[in-house]
Parts: C-alpha cells; structure tokens; sequence
C-alpha cells in the first residue's frame, strides 16, 4: 500500500499480523489495517481533505493526530463530526468528506 | 450517585503519571491511573530514539522501550491503569470526574497528582490550516504508532530538540526532508541531534521562517524567507520548497488546566512554557493532597518527569501516612541528586535563554553547529573527544555540555572519560587502547561517536559510523563518502556491517576512504542513492 512504511530500521515491520479490511472513502473502495485509525488508513491511501468548514468553506485534515483540534473530522456511517485520528477502522465502514455538518458538497445542499 | 474512593488518582499515564503511581503502590497505596489514551506511555511511545542521560536514567534505552519497562513495573505493583478515561473535571475537594466513552464516572482520592504533560503549540503563517501542514507530534503519532508515513516530501519548522529528534525519524520511515527551518538565529536542541539529521544532507535555515503554505486543497509547496532581528521578513530573500507536508515543531504547553480548575495558584512562566502551577520542590500545589509532576508543571524531558514523578508519589504517601517522614527524606534525598544532575549543563531549565559562548571546560563552542548544524573541520579538533593516534580509535564529536553519559560506561577499556560529573564533555584517553569492539558507537544517543583508524594501509583510512536507515548497505558496496555538512567528499566502500542485539538496533558501517578524508567523511550513501 502507497504511503505505508513497508519495513522500518528501528520498529521492523508494524503491521505484521494485522488484518485488512475493505473501507469506503466517498464510495470509493480502499484498504486498511482493521482497529488502526480511519484517518491512518486514509492517509496511507493519500486522502488528504478531510473535511471542509461550515463558513468559508476551507479545507481542513489531519493535524494534532490525537483528537485534540477536531479538524480530521468526517462522516462515518451516516455520523458527522467523527474524529478520525481517534477511531478505529472497522470492516465495511463507509467514511465521507463532511462538509459543513454534512457528507453533501456545499452546492446540493 | 456512587463515588468510588482511592488512596491516589493520578491523571495521565505518561512517565512521570506511570512513576508517581509505582512509587505510591509500591508503599501500599490503592492507585488508579486514568488516561485519555487508547495506550499508555505518554510521549513515550512515540520515542524510537535512545535517550540521554546516565544509567539511572535510563540512558541509551529507546523511549518506547523505556515506556514498556514502566507498565510492567506498574502492572507489578498493582496500579490500576484505566485508558480512554478522559479526566474532565477536577475540585478542590479532590472530587475527579472522568468521562469513559458515553458514561461520566466520579471519583475521589485522598491524594491527587496531576502528570497531564503537554501539548504542541503552533504558529499561524499564511496557510497554515492547510491540510499538510500538521503538528511533529501528529507526524510521529503517524509513522511510529501506525507505521504510516506523514507525507514524502516535508519541511520542518522548529529546531528545538523535538524538530529535531522528529526530522530524524521522518528520514528513518523513509521521508525526504528538504529542510530544517527556524525563526531564531540558533538551533535551540542539542547539537548531537543537529549533526546527525545535517551529515545526511538536509540543510538548516536559521533565521528564516515560514511566509506561505502554498496550494488550494492541501500542501504543494511552501515559501520560506529570512527574518531580521525583530522576526520581519527581509525583502529578496525568499525561497521555495516543493512539498506536500509541513511538520511545526514550535514548542510545547503544559496541560494545566485541571490544576486550575481545582483552584490551584498558577503562575505565567516562560522558562517554564507557559501557565504552570505554583509548586514546593516535590510537585505540591498550593491545595494540599494535589500535587503535579512532568511536563504539567516545566516543560522538561522523559528523564526528569519520571523522577518528579517518583518525587511526588513519595509525597503523598508520606501525606496519607503510609511511610514515615524519614522514609520520605531517604527516598527524596536519592532521586534529588538524580534529578540535579540531569538539570545541569547548556540546556539546563536555568540556562534557557542565555547566550553560552564556551563550554564548562572554557572552549569556545562551535558557531557553525549553532547555525548549520555541524561542526567545521576547522573547529573539531579542539575538542577532548577528538584525537589521533596509530590504528582503531574513537573520535567523538560531542561538543556541548549534555547531561549524558553511556559512552563512558560502554568502554570497558577505559578508553572513555567524563567523570562523574555527567555534563563534562568526553574525552579520549589516548593511552588506553581501543579493542574496535563498537560498543561506544553503539551506545551514543547522539550518533556523535565514530571509529576512526587514519592509517589502514594502501593510503585508506577506515571509518565505522552509527547507521539507523534501511536499507543496510553491505560489504562491499561502493559508494559517496558525506561530509558532516553532508555532502558529498569522496568515493568510499563499505569494508564491514555490524549488528548485534548489544547494539540494539544500530548498525556499525566501517567504510573505506582516501586516507586525506579520515577526519570528515562522516556518513555513506550507497550508489544507487547519492
Ligand atoms: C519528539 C520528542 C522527543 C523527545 N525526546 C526526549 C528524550 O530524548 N529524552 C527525554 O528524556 N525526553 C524526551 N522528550 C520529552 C518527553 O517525551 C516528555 O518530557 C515526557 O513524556 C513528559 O512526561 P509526562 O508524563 O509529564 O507527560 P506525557 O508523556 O505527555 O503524558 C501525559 C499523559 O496524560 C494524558 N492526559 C492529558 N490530559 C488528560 C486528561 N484530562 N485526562 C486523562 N488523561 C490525560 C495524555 O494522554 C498523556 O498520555 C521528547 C519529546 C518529544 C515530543
Ligand atoms: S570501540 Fe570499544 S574499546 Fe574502542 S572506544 Fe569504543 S567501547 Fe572502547
Ligand atoms: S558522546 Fe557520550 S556524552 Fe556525548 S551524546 Fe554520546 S554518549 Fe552522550
Ligand atoms: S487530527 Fe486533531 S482531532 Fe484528529
């Protein structure tokens, strides 16, 4: 997988043993390690907009990596305003640009 | 509403709450950690750098290890760690309230101790919300924790020792670092870090920061420029970056929020990095059975948090009557010679801020490491740790004064001296004799540490030098000497790779050189790669 550290000098290989799981990323299939974080798999696969703000609206992604600022937030299975840098990905899961409070591109809504 | 009680609740599991809470059980206390965390450890879990210090300290231990070292010290003394518990409420009646998933739990405890540690600040520079532009810690968080990596081509912003210990892991997860970028006019971590991120080539700017995160939907690019001395950008002087990531390495704050809120005095102390509370030497607050240690109350290291850690969990056994008042002095008496001297040397609390010109030993430091984050040719020989003699010997470019000491204790040959007081800079003896055994190399947390043998016959000199990258060249292979500025010097053939469990994951590189390049070529890039 694109963006994956495939063997590290000093952690080896971090994701022995670890299975995958099939995800949607805005309907699109993608892959990642079951219970890593959606925002990990993501940018594995090179997602880099995770949302955009209610007002003007801008682009926004991952940032502190440890829940704090909220920008990584996107809308998973239906739910808006998950942080994905905090939780774990899971077989099947659909994720979504939220825009605003929602997963609808500004114009359709 | 039920309130279950212990004797210590100590909110964060990172070194100095681990610390506080094995210290407190060990006498006999009823401890529960609580942690926001999916894992333990703190900070600590994202260290895969060997620590500095000296063997009481842990040194030369990776900070992951030293972190799982901690829990099972902890899981033995039958502390009770609970993660995902977010602490969000915290009175003066020692009343903690602790949101766990859905549910909010309260809690008392005769004793509190507040090891929250602290968070990253940021800067605002145009674009700065772009997605790409992202916190060290998250970058650390990604390609440590999840074996992701944050992006390929990265700047970093912030030369402390976090901009630098993190360049430095982005270059080992297999990232490009186009530069190492800084407001302030000198490099503000140690200077081992410095050299060991400069000698594979990424060039510092100092006295430059960042003007514009450039791109519409995530990071494409950045502009940087240089500063004057009141941080204005001087006209004609910017430079561009092609990059899809932007690390910010600009400092760290101290969480002491809960402090606060349960009516603790604070003070605004920059030496310290922000609103710490006001505390007696142990960690206590000025509510009595609160107390706090880490980086919640000074931004420090690993090392001092778990001390201050130990500190305070002696404290509040002592307040809670489970060891006696003699007993509590012999414990603190121990871990206050351990904490002095890691508060010693350049980069000591009372220290910051100030302009060093020379070492204790009274010789000048190094400009250039400050600025460029190497040492000259022309400075190193003044120091101890470099000198020369007939076949194998150590060469030590270790030139400020750290508090750090495992070369000394890795050489059984005494070929290595700092003393006893651990900030002295090391010296080689050169009348013990050196048995190539690589231990030292090895053991440096600094990477500041070769074996040089000048005169290796057919005018070659051998060089062995500390490599923490994949892929491990082999023997035989050829390619570029680097210099300690990092670039390329001369051609070179790796004669021998080393690794062995005592190294603990540093390889030994011995390369061949013209004998002319002995005391510069200090890194290797294989053919493929220069
Ligand atoms: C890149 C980098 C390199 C470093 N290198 C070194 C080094 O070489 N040597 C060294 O000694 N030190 C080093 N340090 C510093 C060291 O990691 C920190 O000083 C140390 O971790 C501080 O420990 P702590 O226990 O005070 O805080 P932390 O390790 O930050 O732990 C605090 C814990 O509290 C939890 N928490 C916070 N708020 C709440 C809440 N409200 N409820 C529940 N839990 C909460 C957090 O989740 C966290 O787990 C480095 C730091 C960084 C970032
Ligand atoms: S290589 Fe071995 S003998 Fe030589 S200085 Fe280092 S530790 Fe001492
Ligand atoms: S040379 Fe010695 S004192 Fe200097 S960083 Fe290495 S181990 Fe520490
Ligand atoms: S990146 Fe900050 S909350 Fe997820």
């Amino acid at each position: 997988m694109a963006g994956r550290i495939a063997q590290h000098p000093i952690l080896g290989c971090q994701n022995e043993n670890k299975k995958i799981v099939t995800f949607h990323y805005d309907g699109k299939e993608m892959k990642g390690f079951e219970g890593e974080p959606i925002a990990a798999a993501l940018k594995a696969n090179g997602v880099m907009v995770h949302r955009y703000t209610l007002k003007q609206h801008k682009p926004r992604g991952i940032f502190c990596a440890i829940g704090r600022c909220t920008d990584c937030v996107m809308v998973v299975d239906g739910e808006p305003n998950v942080r994905t840098c905090m939780t774990p990905l899971a077989e099947g899961m659909d994720v979504r640009t939220q825009y605003g409070v929602s997963d609808k591109p500004f114009d359709q809504q | 509403m039920k309130i279950e009680r212990f004797d210590l609740i100590v909110v964060g599991a990172g070194p100095s709450g681990l610390s506080a809470a094995i210290e407190a059980a060990k006498h006999g206390m009823k401890v529960v950690v609580f942690d926001e965390n999916a894992r333990p450890g703190g900070q600590l879990f994202k260290q895969i750098h060997k620590f500095f210090g000296s063997k009481e300290h842990k040194a030369k231990i990776r900070g992951f290890h030293i972190g799982e070292q901690l829990l099972k010290e902890a899981d033995d003394a039958g502390v009770k760690v609970e993660l995902n518990a977010t602490v969000a409420g915290l009175y003066q009646d020692r009343e903690v309230v602790v949101r766990m998933g859905d549910e909010v739990h309260h809690f008392k405890g005769d004793a509190i101790i507040i090891a929250t540690g602290a968070a990253e600040n940021m800067v605002l520079f145009d674009g700065w919300t772009l997605p790409g532009v992202m916190g060290a810690g998250a970058a650390q968080t990604l390609m440590n924790l999840y074996g992701v990596k944050p992006g390929e081509r990265i700047l970093m912003l912030g030369s402390g020792n976090v901009g630098l210990v993190v360049s430095y892991q982005l270059l080992q997860a297999g990232c490009q670092v186009v530069a190492l970028v800084d407001a302030a006019p000198k490099i503000g971590g140690y200077g081992v870090h410095a050299a060991k991120v400069a000698r594979t080539g990424v060039p510092f700017y100092l006295s430059h920061t960042i003007k514009k995160a450039e791109g519409t939907d995530h990071v494409t690019g950045v502009t940087i420029a240089e500063v004057d001395n009141h941080f204005q950008f001087i006209p004609g002087t910017d430079k561009h970056f092609d990059v899809d990531t932007i690390c910010v390495a600009v400092g760290l704050s101290p969480m002491s929020q809960l402090l606060k809120m349960a009516g603790c005095k604070m003070e605004d102390n920059p030496k310290r990095g922000g609103q710490v509370p006001i505390i007696g030497e142990y960690g206590e607050t000025s509510v009595p059975g609160i107390f706090s240690a880490g980086d919640v109350s000074g931004i420090e290291e690993a090392s001092s948090a778990m001390i201050e850690g130990r500190m305070s969990g002696a404290v509040a056994a002592e307040y809670l009557g489970y060891i006696t008042k003699e007993e509590k002095e012999e414990i603190l008496a121990k871990l206050k010679a351990s904490l002095g001297s890691l508060r010693e040397g350049m980069f000591a609390p009372k220290n910051r801020g100030k302009d060093i010109k020379e070492t204790e030993e009274g010789i000048p430091i190094s400009t250039n490491l400050l600025h460029k984050g190497y040492v000259l040719d022309s400075e190193i020989e003044r120091f101890p740790g470099v000198t020369h003699k007939k076949g194998v010997h150590p060469v030590i470019e270790c030139t400020q004064n750290i508090p750090c000491n495992p070369c000394q204790d890795a050489c059984t040959r005494h070929c290595i001296k700092i003393g006893s007081h651990i900030t002295a800079l090391p010296a080689v003896d050169e009348t013990a004799d050196c048995i190539n055994c690589g231990m030292c190399v090895a053991s440096c947390p600094g990477q500041a540490i070769f074996l040089v043998n000048e005169d290796a016959g057919d005018r070659k000199a051998e060089i062995t030098l500390p490599y923490e990258f994949l892929p491990l060249p082999e023997t035989g292979m050829k390619g570029t000497a680097l210099g300690r500025d990092g670039q390329p010097l001369c051609d070179a053939e790796v004669t021998r790779v080393r690794s062995s469990k005592a190294f603990d994951g540093t390889n030994l590189l011995t390369i061949s050189v013209p004998a002319e390049f002995a005391m510069k070529a200090r890194f290797f890039k294989a053919a493929a790669q220069a």
